[in-house]
This record gives structure tokens, C-alpha cells and sequence, in this order.
């Protein structure tokens, strides 16, 4: 999968591209543990997981989200989903992730 | 083959109560409002092709107990029964009933594991009273017996297990072999839970297979783990799996109970190309309208989520036949 990652008023925003099923897992828990690190290093300790660009999550990735959000309260550092499309918003919602994880419809109101 | 679900609960059975009935009644009434019936017959059409099951039914409240029917009774194929729940006592009095008919009184037991919502039936269980009945429980653990005898001790039951006159044996599987038992060829696979559970797949002598997998947790630190699942739900007819808890709760309040959710479910038939999936060990405190609103959205993200061919997503109800 795609990944792209910047910062934005201290804050990472992370942004994977595609789909992340089984194929693709593996590499999305990996790229979320390092923007969780650079996120720590960061002067906003927080990290933004833009859902862009994603078209679908299995529960492996939605797995991955929890994992990664362990580690970021470990490190201090807030984690924020935003902009899921319409396929994520439901998928988020069926899942109950939406009661896990704050989910913002922009960036800007992530950050 | 044929499944039958005698108990589809969880943990502890439950039943309705009045206010619970009323409620239903009310909703019926207010369904039919201007309407006129001519006679019980046409009420309970209506009831069946107009209203919601959480209305018109009930998932119902006995906990885990499932048969499959494989094979022909007229050639003596055995029964074949999945847990021992409350569910069992309602099997136990249709099977003499089938016996009475000339059903062979031969019973194989399949254990998922002791905990116990799935054995607290046995003790009701009317065959085991037979002299003439045969009963043989399989097992992946060991010490299936010493839990059995327990729960009949006179501190927690009446009735000694030493009183039972079928004869009854106990058999250990082992996970990875393939078994010949009645009508079916068995494979056991060992799953996540406390003191360990057992999933089961059957397949007949036609080749179709169904999966129980139930009291099975996949744990977020073992997701590489489920192709080895996903391959024992391979080409499965019928996927009976443990969805008790929302995927979000199985991961923060409710992690290391033992137990899994629909959305893994659904991503693990999909992934082992499964034909059908029924949602099962419903969590007790969900009324009938808590579990159907988990179907839906079961069914929802199962269109939202397909590559492949459709899976079709059934939610377990006790009296619920599956006909594969």
C-alpha cells in the first residue's frame, strides 16, 4: 500500500492509500508504529491518521488501529482518525471504532 | 445434511419476561392496527411474513447446544451433537421421541470445551437415563470426564453422574488428525480460550461441510495466526462462529474473554471463501432487538466488505434448521 506522511502544526498526519486487508496488514501496523514514534518526537503529540485515501479496512487493519493506539498512549501521544469516506464511516460505525477512536470529518478538525 | 440449533446463548440462559412479551404484543397489535384475521391461522401468517423476528420470535435463550443430521437413521447413523448447553434438554426430549420412531440411541457428543454454559445441560439430558442408549462424548481435552462427574456431585446436583445408565465413554481427540465417527469425517483444531476450546468440521459422505467454532478469540497479537483458521472455514457450507461481542468491545473491555465478533466472523469466512456464516454464542444481556440489529449490520458490512462471492450471513436462533 501507499503511504505518505507530513506534519501539520506539530501534529503527523499519516496517510495510507488503497485498502488494507490481509495483504496489506502487515505493512499498515508497521507504518503506523513509526508515525507513532515520530508522533511522540513531535511538538503537538498527536498523530492523524488521514482515511483519505483508504477505500475499505478489514478487522485486521481496524486491529492494527487498536495497536497503535497503545503504543501512542504509552508514548503520550493523542490519536485521531479523519476524513473516512462513506464505506469507512459505516465499517467504523458496525465495528463500534467510532466509541474507540475520536473521528473527525477534516484535518484541520483533527488537529 | 441438516444443522439444528437447540441453544444459541452464551455464558448463561436466559428467557423472557412478561414486560418483554407484552412489549412484543403491543408491537404486533400496532402492526396489525385496521386489520381483521379470520382465524389463528392467517394471524400467525401475518405474523411470520409481516413482522420482524425480534417481534413476531425470539432468538430464544439456551445456551449452546447444536445437531447435525448426517447421514440416513434408517441405515442407524447416530446423532451428532455439538456441546452439551441447556439447549441439550429440548434435544434430548425430540430425540426419544426419534427414537420412539426407530433412530438409533447411539449419541456423539462433540466438546468445544467444559466451561459451563456448554455442559450444563447433561444433567437434563433424558437419554442418558437409557439403559439401551449409547453415548460418547469426544473431546479435544482430557479432562472432559472429570468436568462432567463434577457438575453431578451432590454440592451441586442431585442426580450422581454414577446414576446415568446408558453406557457412556469418553473420547480424547487429537487436533490435526482427521477422525471417521458416524456419518461424518471430524478435524479439530484447538482455539484461544481459557483452558483452551476446540473448533470442529464435519464433513458427510457428499462432501458438504459445516464448521463450530465457538468460545474462540483472535487476538490481536496472533492476527498472522488466522490463515490457519481461515483454512479450517475452507469451502465451508455452514460457519457456526462465536460472535458475541462488537469488535470494539473484543479489543478494549472485553479483550482476553475468550470470545470473538462479527466483523472477524465475517473477514475469516471471506478469507476461507465460506458459503455460509451463522452468528452464534449471543451475549445474554442482548434483548431479541440488540441481536437483530447485530444481523443487519452483520449483513451490511458482509456487502461492504466482499471481493468474492457472497456470503450469506444467518443469525442463530434456537429451533433455527440450516439445510445444507
Amino acid at each position: 500500500m501507499q503511504w505518505s506522511s507530513s506534519q501539520q502544526q506539530g501534529c503527523v498526519v499519516a496517510s495510507p492509500d488503497g485498502r488494507v486487508d490481509e495483504a496489506t496488514a502487515e505493512a499498515f501496523t508497521e507504518h503506523l508504529a513509526s508515525s507513532v514514534a515520530l508522533a511522540a518526537e513531535s511538538p503537538g503529540k498527536k498523530l492523524i491518521v488521514d482515511f483519505g485515501g483508504l477505500d475499505y479496512m478489514s478487522s485486521r487493519g481496524l486491529r492494527a488501529l487498536t495497536l497503535a493506539k497503545r503504543q501512542a498512549d504509552a508514548a503520550g501521544v493523542a490519536m485521531t482518525l479523519a476524513r473516512p469516506n462513506e464505506v469507512m464511516r459505516e465499517i467504523l460505525a458496525i465495528s463500534r471504532y467510532d466509541k474507540l477512536f475520536s473521528v473527525t470529518d477534516t484535518i484541520e478538525a483533527a488537529i | 445434511m441438516l444443522v439444528r440449533f437447540w441453544g444459541t446463548r452464551g455464558s448463561l440462559p436466559v428467557a423472557a419476561t412478561a414486560a418483554i412479551v407484552q412489549e412484543k404484543v403491543a408491537a404486533a397489535l400496532l402492526a396489525a392496527s385496521g386489520r381483521s384475521f379470520a382465524d389463528i391461522d392467517e394471524a400467525r401468517s401475518f405474523a411470520r411474513a409481516e413482522l420482524d423476528f425480534a417481534t413476531s420470535g425470539t432468538f430464544g435463550g439456551a445456551t449452546t447446544c447444536v445437531e447435525i443430521e448426517a447421514g440416513d437413521p434408517a441405515n442407524g447413523d447416530p446423532y451428532i451433537i455439538c456441546d452439551m448447553g441447556s439447549g441439550l434438554r429440548g434435544f434430548g426430549l425430540d430425540a426419544m421421541r426419534r427414537c420412539g420412531q426407530g433412530h438409533a440411541r447411539v449419541y456423539h457428543f462433540f466438546m468445544s470445551h467444559l466451561h459451563w454454559d456448554h455442559i450444563m445441560g447433561f444433567p437434563f439430558f433424558v437419554p442418558a437415563f437409557d439403559p439401551n442408549a449409547h453415548i460418547i462424548i469426544h473431546a479435544g481435552h482430557a479432562d472432559a470426564e472429570e468436568a462432567l462427574r463434577r457438575q453431578q456431585e451432590e454440592i451441586s446436583f442431585p442426580v450422581k453422574f454414577e446414576w446415568l445408565r446408558a453406557k457412556i465413554e469418553f473420547r480424547t481427540l487429537k487436533a490435526g488428525e482427521t477422525y471417521q465417527i458416524g456419518a461424518v469425517q471430524v478435524e479439530l483444531m484447538e482455539q484461544h480460550h481459557s483452558h483452551s476450546s476446540f473448533g470442529y468440521r464435519f464433513t458427510d459422505a457428499e462432501g458438504k461441510v459445516v464448521v463450530f467454532s465457538t468460545d474462540s478469540e483472535h487476538k490481536m497479537d496472533r492476527m498472522e495466526g488466522e490463515a490457519d483458521v481461515e483454512q479450517f472455514f475452507r469451502e465451508a457450507d455452514l460457519v457456526i462462529c462465536d460472535t458475541m461481542y462488537s469488535l470494539a468491545d473484543s479489543v478494549s473491555m472485553k479483550e482476553d474473554w475468550g470470545h470473538s465478533s462479527n466483523i472477524v466472523a465475517i473477514d475469516l469466512c471471506h478469507g476461507g471463501h465460506a458459503k455460509r456464516l451463522a452468528l452464534f454464542h449471543h451475549e445474554p444481556v442482548y434483548s431479541d432487538a440488540d441481536i437483530a440489529r447485530m444481523h443487519a449490520e452483520s449483513v451490511r458490512y458482509e456487502e461492504l466488505t466482499r471481493e468474492h462471492d457472497p456470503l450469506e450471513v444467518l443469525c442463530a436462533y434456537d429451533g433455527l434448521e440450516v439445510a445444507l
